[in-house]
């Protein structure tokens, strides 16, 4: 078959590769591609019209299409070539990209490869939710895509598992376009997704949100007719007899996101299963050489601000590659620690500050952050609040790492 | 009123297969099938094994009737052009009584004239299941699996293409025996004459048979449920693992799917409603505990989805049924009825089509439609072609390189191709079954929207029409502007 | 008496404490700068909200155009807001920024697109 060679292929052009191919593009990089399956350039932006995008990198709320522009202009500007309606089918661990479009297929052989490919939903069949499969169940993502890009209307009475944002966005677009919501439920005792959208997706409009609660059943074989709704203790087992019927013809799903891995797996990418993307160094190189990634392929992120930052770190990575076929080989492990869920990078080498970005395992006031090498305190940082919903990000300077000794991160 | 001369009440695995056998004489058939798709009963909820015929009584229509639809299955496969392998089939134990049971099973399998049916060791096991847990096996090698969907698909759409028309949507409440020797049958829509009634209702099949007056069966049910499993562990699992079978409890089995999934189940619970598909908690704890005992790679993070079967179990006059019923009674003339079709009706489906249709053929003498092509051709899938193969169909027809599901690199030519399918079957899961979108690990969740759109403009839908699997199960409540 | 809210103007998301007595801030906990004061004040006397929805596009690439509220209006008008904005369609091409219904419900805030829509291919 008929190979291309490319400098760098880009796959996905949602914000990681944007802002990945704009970076890189800024620092010499011109023989680039990106490659993107929706007609649009923009990724899961487009269907985020909501705003809060932007706040710390533009100082505006912006909505997601919004934010999106802006890299897509930067893109359209510098020229940078873009092929659309295209779906890369496989990449394989010397760096070459199957593709197929109407025009054919494509295959690219690239000297590096950015992975941008975004997370999918976690599914109601993944959860194993007990009852039948009516209609009318559906994940968040898929209600947000049907009502914002393909008019179509999903329900009128809802109730919504999870407390994500994703669900909380959901129960007040649904709440706007004149459905009721009934209430949100959380499986864990504190909300999953950010103290704001509770504010203005739940309260503003007296959606209950009751945590600690699960579905523990779906009623109806033809069109969903109601949930079973329990109570959980603290190992998140439902409470036997605290059970309470809603009846209602949707019910949405926030119940977490997973990095989209599975061309990543065909590179012989190696994963992490806590962040169930690839495990990366400082510059998000993979354990494939050549092959990055950035954005939620790599871990699922709140802020699309600190995807682009992270993208843009990305670049200066693939330019050490591309230049001085720089591989991260001294191996600093970085271990997550108690009350970390992850950090990444998940091991540093001696070229690329890294910039640790973790989440921690329950929520807290007053919270200490230390990364630590042996006995020696490398970082302390405090935090007036840390919550599991909020990304939480410490650069780590190179001189203070003082040896080859695995860095634990950790709660104090 | 539309006048046939034969109608076949149900459309599933069975009926279609009785329907197809009869187009192969000049006469007017129909199906009437209650569902707006073919395979959402049985036919579509089951392990989609192919039996060997070694675990059914001696002398038995079950028997003799799954061991020739097992034979022949490679021809079947071939020339309806559905997913088939003959993977073989350990029936695994470890306790000497369970020896003794498995030698029972060989020595009956044989009678039956199961083929090349062996006692197993560890060792050649091993070789064949490295995963399983077990330390002696009854080996099947005639066994396999199958894709029971495009299965049940293929005979219907074959038999269309032969001149059968079918119903959907066209529930059978009641039958009348006309005067001049016709029947009148009533749906849940318009009402149809024919000569003769074939009941192949399945699920419906003893209500029917009252309905015709044949009465005295009655009927039970079980509700197996089965957990799906993602393709990464699909290569563990070479062919079906069976715990060898006992009285005292429901041992559970895992069985590779022919696209590379694995379903563990069914267990069995009695239900009294033949409409309820729901699965408990319960059923999914005890399919995982027991069935890990016997290949423990069952993680809760390799599972996809779940899905419930109904079969009956069947009781006439004297007690429970043992075999299958296909008879055409005297007093009740022009029909052929079948009850007591349940596992292995897959696998038996053809044979016990083939005795149906004699019934029938043997009375009424039709001529032999010379125009009957028994050969049904797949739309090649996308992800079964090989590069090369892929850019040729692409250059051929641009929309095999739009791809609808990415899951399961489902292109729009495969889904247009669905759409317009000879049933005029219009619902999301009906495209499903034909096309194996939304069957991945995303369950839907990239490509629902645009198989939902294409649906609309393909068969003019209204938005509100679109339906998810049965009758009311619309998916939305309109447009937001 | 004693309000809790949650400052939704930046991503710090501050939870303020503000204690109240016939609306008038008797004293403010929490705040990480002065917009604290200023968002607190007005969320007990007359809160603000913007709304992101859409407007059906005719002949365009995509059924609907996402837009937004150039400033938030008070909480207590979004249903209306969402009425008029129901009530109003747009043909394509539609540009990011474009204006669809200036000083909308005549509050002072104009309903602007946010995306781009392309007209639909013949």
């Amino acid at each position: 078959m008929n190979e291309i060679q490319k400098q760098v292929v880009i796959v996905g052009g949602g914000p990681a590769g944007l802002a990945a191919a704009v970076a890189l593009y800024d620092l010499g990089i011109k023989d680039l591609l990106i490659v993107e399956r929706e007609k649009n350039l923009g990724g899961i932006l487009r269907q985020c019209i909501h705003d809060g995008f932007g706040l710390t990198r533009f100082n505006e709320s912006l909505s997601g299409p919004e934010y999106a522009k802006r890299f897509i202009d930067e893109v359209k500007n510098r020229n940078i070539p873009v092929i659309t309606e295209t779906t890369v089918l496989e990449i394989t661990k010397d760096h070459v990209v199957r593709a197929a479009s109407r025009h054919g297929l494509h295959t690219w052989r690239a000297d590096a490869i950015v992975l941008s490919m975004g997370c999918r939903e976690r599914t109601r069949g993944a959860l194993q939710i007990p009852g039948e499969r009516p209609a009318g169940v559906y994940t968040a993502g898929v209600a947000q895509s049907y009502i914002n890009l393909y008019n179509t209307m999903v329900g009128k009475a809802v109730v919504i598992l999870g407390s994500g944002d994703i669900g909380l966005i959901m129960a007040r677009r649904l709440t706007l376009e004149g459905a009721k919501v009934l209430g949100v439920f959380e499986i864990l005792p504190y909300p999953s997704g950010l103290e704001r959208n509770v504010e203005q997706c739940l309260n503003d409009f007296g959606i209950p949100l009751y945590l600690s609660h699960t579905v523990t059943k779906i009623h109806g074989g033809h069109r969903i007719q109601g949930v079973t709704v329990s109570r959980v203790d603290y190992n998140r087992k439902p409470i036997p007899g605290s059970d309470t019927y809603y009846p209602c013809d949707t019910l949405v799903l926030s119940v977490g996101l997973i990095p989209e891995n599975e061309l990543s797996k065909m590179a012989g990418v190696e994963l992490d299963i806590r962040t169930s993307g690839p495990v990366v160094d400082a510059s998000y190189q993979t354990s494939t050489p050549g092959i990055f990634a950035a954005g939620n392929v790599l871990h699922v992120h709140d802020l699309v601000d600190y995807v682009s930052l992270e993208a843009e770190r990305l670049a200066k990575g693939v330019m050490d590659y591309l230049v001085h076929s720089y591989v991260d080989d001294s191996n600093v492990k970085v271990i997550a620690g108690k009350g970390i869920t992850y950090v990444l990078p998940q091991h540093i080498g001696k070229k690329h500050a890294p910039l640790l970005s973790m989440r921690v395992k329950c929520p807290g006031e007053n919270v200490q952050i230390v990364v630590q090498q042996g006995e020696e305190v490398l970082v302390s940082v405090e935090f007036d609040e840390a919550l599991p919903a909020e990304m939480i990000q410490i650069p780590l300077e190179l001189d203070k790492i003082q040896n080859n000794n695995p860095l634990e991160v950790f709660v104090r | 009123m539309e006048r046939y001369d034969v109608l076949v009440i149900g459309g599933g695995v069975v009926g279609s297969a009785i329907a197809r056998e009869l187009s192969r004489y000049q006469l007017k058939i129909g199906v009437l099938e209650k569902n707006p798709d073919v395979c959402l009963e049985m036919s579509g909820r089951n392990s989609a094994v192919l039996h060997g015929g070694f675990a059914y009584e001696v002398g038995t229509n079950k028997a003799a009737l799954c061991v020739e639809g097992c034979l022949e299955f490679d021809d079947v496969a071939s020339q309806l052009d559905f997913p088939f392998k003959r993977t073989g089939k350990v029936l695994v134990g470890n306790t000497k009584e369970e020896m003794e049971s498995l030698k029972d099973t060989l020595r009956i399998g044989e009678i039956n004239g199961a083929v090349g049916l062996e006692i197993i060791d560890e060792k050649r096991l091993k070789e064949l299941v490295p995963t399983v847990e077990g330390t002696f096996a009854l080996f099947s090698p005639m066994s396999g699996i199958l894709d029971p969907f495009q299965y049940t698909i293929g005979l219907a759409e074959n038999a269309v293409k032969n001149g059968v028309r079918y119903h959907l949507k066209r529930e059978v409440i009641g039958i009348q025996r006309l005067d001049e020797g016709l029947y009148q049958l009533e749906t849940s829509k318009e009402t149809f004459l024919t000569k003769w009634v074939i009941n192949a209702a399945g699920l419906g099949a003893v209500k029917i048979s009252e309905m015709l007056g044949i009465s005295g069966y009655k009927m039970g049910a079980t509700r197996g449920h089965y957990i799906v499993l993602d393709k990464t562990v699909g290569p563990l699992l070479p062919m079906p693992v069976y715990p060898v079978p006992s009285t005292l409890y429901m041992g559970i089995h895992v069985t590779p799917t022919v696209e590379g999934n694995v379903t563990v189940g069914p267990d069995a619970d009695r239900v009294t409603s033949l409409e309820d598909y729901g699965v408990e908690q319960r059923n999914m704890d005890y399919l995982v505990e027991d069935a890990s005992t016997l290949w423990p790679n069952i993680h809760r993070k390799d599972f996809i989805r779940n899905y419930a079967g109904i079969q009956p179990t069947w009781l006439d006059r004297e007690g429970p049924l043992k075999d299958f019923i296909i008879e055409a009674r005297e007093d009740v003339p022009n029909t052929v009825n079948l009850i007591g079709i349940e596992s292995p009706g897959l696998t038996a489906a053809l044979p016990v089509a083939r005795r149906a249709v004699k019934l029938l053929v043997d009375r009424e003498k039709p001529e032999i439609n010379p125009n009957f092509d028994p050969a049904r051709k797949r739309m090649k899938p996308f992800a079964e072609a090989t590069p090369e193969e892929q850019a040729a169909l692409i250059k051929e027809n641009a929309d095999y390189g739009e791809i609808i599901c990415r899951c399961e690199s489902v292109t729009k030519a495969e889904v247009l191709n669905a759409i317009h399918n000879p049933l005029g079957v219009e619902t999301m899961i009906g495209m499903k079954y034909r096309t194996r979108s939304m069957m991945g690990r995303c369950q839907g969740g990239y490509c629902q929207m645009r198989i939902a759109q294409l649906l609309q403009e393909e068969k003019g839908l209204e938005v509100t029409q679109v339906l998810y699997a049965r009758e009311e199960s619309e998916l939305f409540t309109g447009r937001v502007r | 008496m004693m309000k809790r809210m949650t400052c939704i103007l930046c991503p710090n998301g501050c939870k303020l404490k503000v204690e109240v007595s016939d609306k008038e801030i008797l004293s403010l906990v929490g705040a990480k700068c002065p917009k604290g004061q200023k968002f607190a004040h007005q969320e007990i006397n007359n809160p603000h909200r913007n709304i992101a929805t859409s407007v059906l596009v005719n002949g365009g690439e995509l059924p609907l155009v996402s837009v937004r509220l150039t400033a938030p209006i008070p909480k207590n008008r979004i249903f209306d807001m969402m009425e008029e904005i129901k009530k109003t369609q747009c043909d394509a091409p539609v540009k990011s920024g474009q204006i669809l219904i200036k000083n909308a419900l005549d509050l002072g805030v104009d309903v602007v697109c946010t995306k781009e829509v392309e007209q639909e291919a013949r």
